[in-house]
């Protein structure tokens, strides 16, 4: 049942935005996100629209994923969407229910938020279906260490990400003995109140976190025996090199963020 | 290439006492030998093995590793690129999701160029027969195969010496032979160093000599026939001594002129066939 969880969002296959640096993806997933909000009129959400619509294509992800990939804010883009209409001011009443008065003005606010959480969602799928989390924690790696001089530890957060990614499945599948030990001599997750139900857990969490500490010394010892001590003097096997490609892209990010601005200050 | 002098090590137990784990430990480990250290349980083989690399430091007496004192802690580095170690539990010491990554993990430490990290790595799965699991994820391998890729990552820092801590332990039968047989192979054509602790005596057969722990000292030690016919001594210390070699000395117990230094199945049958 655990194996079902969905760890990361990576699928596997081949275009011309799978081929890019993650780094690359990173950042444009940044800029198309601050492109959302400089958007205001449907004219400029238009052009967001028909941007990340073509992205998708060029990722040529199947279009079921990525509609799944709303699955877990479509409630939120409703509420979102019918907090806004009922309760922004506005002018031009269209509709009126006892106390509640819809206007045209509120609506269109939370149509609008509603697809800024769409395309955000849409936008940052693609960077996560794409990229596999071992490729995407270099990109980090790399993206953070202009910022090592201010004392953000960049090694230490990837190499946290990687033994993170390394040991869930692990500790998964250890869980699920634990699950399976604990109902054999008795014990029951599935009956009572919501409270009756968090101490039953408290029997699977122990034993879960004694291992865990155990396994993360064992962890330690065996990579200090094989020589790590930092991220200091360290070289990797796979280099991030930024391609024709990856400055073709970046460029069309930025242009697009550019007109976005444009279309809400410029005229 | 490894000497041990005199060697000792104290730690404090939960009451804060001190307890002596090795004591008067004097070896040498020649180049490209294989050898067996055997023990009971807390007779201190794995404290041992933990010295060989500089992860525990001698409280007595003094552990060089080709020429470099563990004790000074500016040979720390080197000392563990000549000597490599693969532990117990093949889960607990693979780091990366993808298994090449993990092979990498050792020479990236050591600031080796890209190129060279890549042919390292190539060599090192090769040697273990899991060239064709480059791309896996560790976590859906079996425990023979993971415990070669842990085998695969420390081959990649290219030590002369390998100590395996109960690499088999946690393994079923297949993947026991996987390692038995790996192992053979990287002292038979790479000329290795072997340092190999275990409790399982078929194990230890393979060995050019077996090194018998008991209490923290070692016991006893020789070849794998001189060690295995001291049946009464192994069973003394909690160890369990060759089949062949237990009906062979309640054989001879009972009368029967058999030759005292017997030890594998089939020496037994032929001294009973005639």
């Amino acid at each position: 049942m655990l194996k079902d969880i969905t760890l990361w969002q990576y699928f596997p296959g081949d275009s011309f935005i799978y081929k890019l640096d993650p780094r690359t993806k990173i950042l444009a997933t940044f800029i198309y996100i601050v492109a959302i909000f400089f958007a205001y009129d449907p004219a400029s959400y238009a052009v967001l629209i028909a941007f990340a619509a073509f992205v998708i294509g060029a990722s040529r992800l199947p279009i079921w994923l990525v509609v799944k990939s709303l699955k877990p804010v479509w409630l939120i883009a409703i509420i979102t969407l019918l907090v806004h209409m009922l309760t922004f001011p506005g002018e031009n009443v269209i509709y009126t229910w006892s106390v509640f008065k819809v206007t045209a003005e509120g609506l269109e606010t939370g149509l609008k938020m509603c697809l800024r959480l769409i395309l955000l969602l849409l936008f940052s799928s693609v960077l996560t279906f794409t990229t596999s989390p071992i490729v995407l924690t270099d990109g980090i790696e790399s993206l953070l260490w202009p910022f090592k001089r201010i004392g953000v530890p960049a090694h230490e957060i990837a190499m946290m990400m990687t033994i993170a990614l390394r040991f869930i499945p692990t500790l998964l599948e250890e869980m699920e003995r634990i699950i399976k030990a604990q109902t054999a001599r008795g014990a029951d997750f599935s009956e009572g109140n919501f409270l009756k139900r968090l101490k039953g857990m408290l029997p699977i969490l122990v034993p879960l976190f004694v291992s865990a500490f155990r396994r993360a010394d064992e962890l330690a010892i065996a990579m200090e025996a094989r020589c790590y001590r930092g991220g200091e003097g360290r070289t990797a096997m796979h280099s991030l090199i930024y391609k024709a490609r990856d400055y073709a892209s970046l460029a069309i990010v930025i242009i697009l963020a550019a007109v976005e601005a444009f279309m809400r200050w410029g005229a | 290439m490894i000497y041990l002098e005199n060697l000792k090590h104290v730690y404090k137990d939960a009451e804060g006492d001190d307890i002596t784990a090795l004591d008067e430990i004097d070896l040498h480990i020649k180049k490209g030998e294989f050898v067996a250290i055997i023990g009971a349980n807390g007779s201190g083989k794995s404290t041992l093995a933990r010295h060989l690399n500089a992860l525990l430091l001698p409280d007595g007496g003094k552990c060089t590793v080709a020429g470099l004192d563990t004790a000074d802690e500016k040979n720390l580095w080197e000392i563990r690129q000549h000597v490599g170690m693969v532990f117990q539990n093949p889960d607990n010491q693979i780091v990366a999701s993808i298994v090449e990554e993990d092979v990498a993990f050792g020479p990236e430490n050591l600031g080796i160029e890209a190129g060279e990290i890549r042919r390292r790595v190539d060599k090192a799965l090769a040697a273990v027969d899991m060239a064709d699991y480059a791309k896996h994820a560790p976590h859906l391998l079996s425990g023979g195969q993971k415990q070669r890729v842990a085998i695969a990552g420390v081959l990649a820092i290219a030590p002369e010496c390998i100590v395996l801590d109960e690499p088999t332990a946690m393994l079923d039968p297949k993947g026991r032979r996987e390692i038995i047989k790996t192992v053979k192979k990287l002292k038979e054509d790479y000329g290795m160093t072997i340092v190999y602790i275990t409790h399982n005596m078929t194990e230890a057969m393979e060995a050019d000599r077996v090194i018998v722990m008991d209490k923290g000292k070692i016991s006893f030690s020789g070849t794998v026939r001189e060690v295995f016919s001291r049946v009464t001594d192994l069973e003394k210390l909690g160890l369990e001594a060759p089949l062949a070699a237990k009906i062979a000395l309640e054989l001879r117990k009972a009368g029967a002129g058999l030759k005292k230094d017997i030890i594998t199945d089939e020496e037994l049958a032929e001294a009973l066939c005639r």
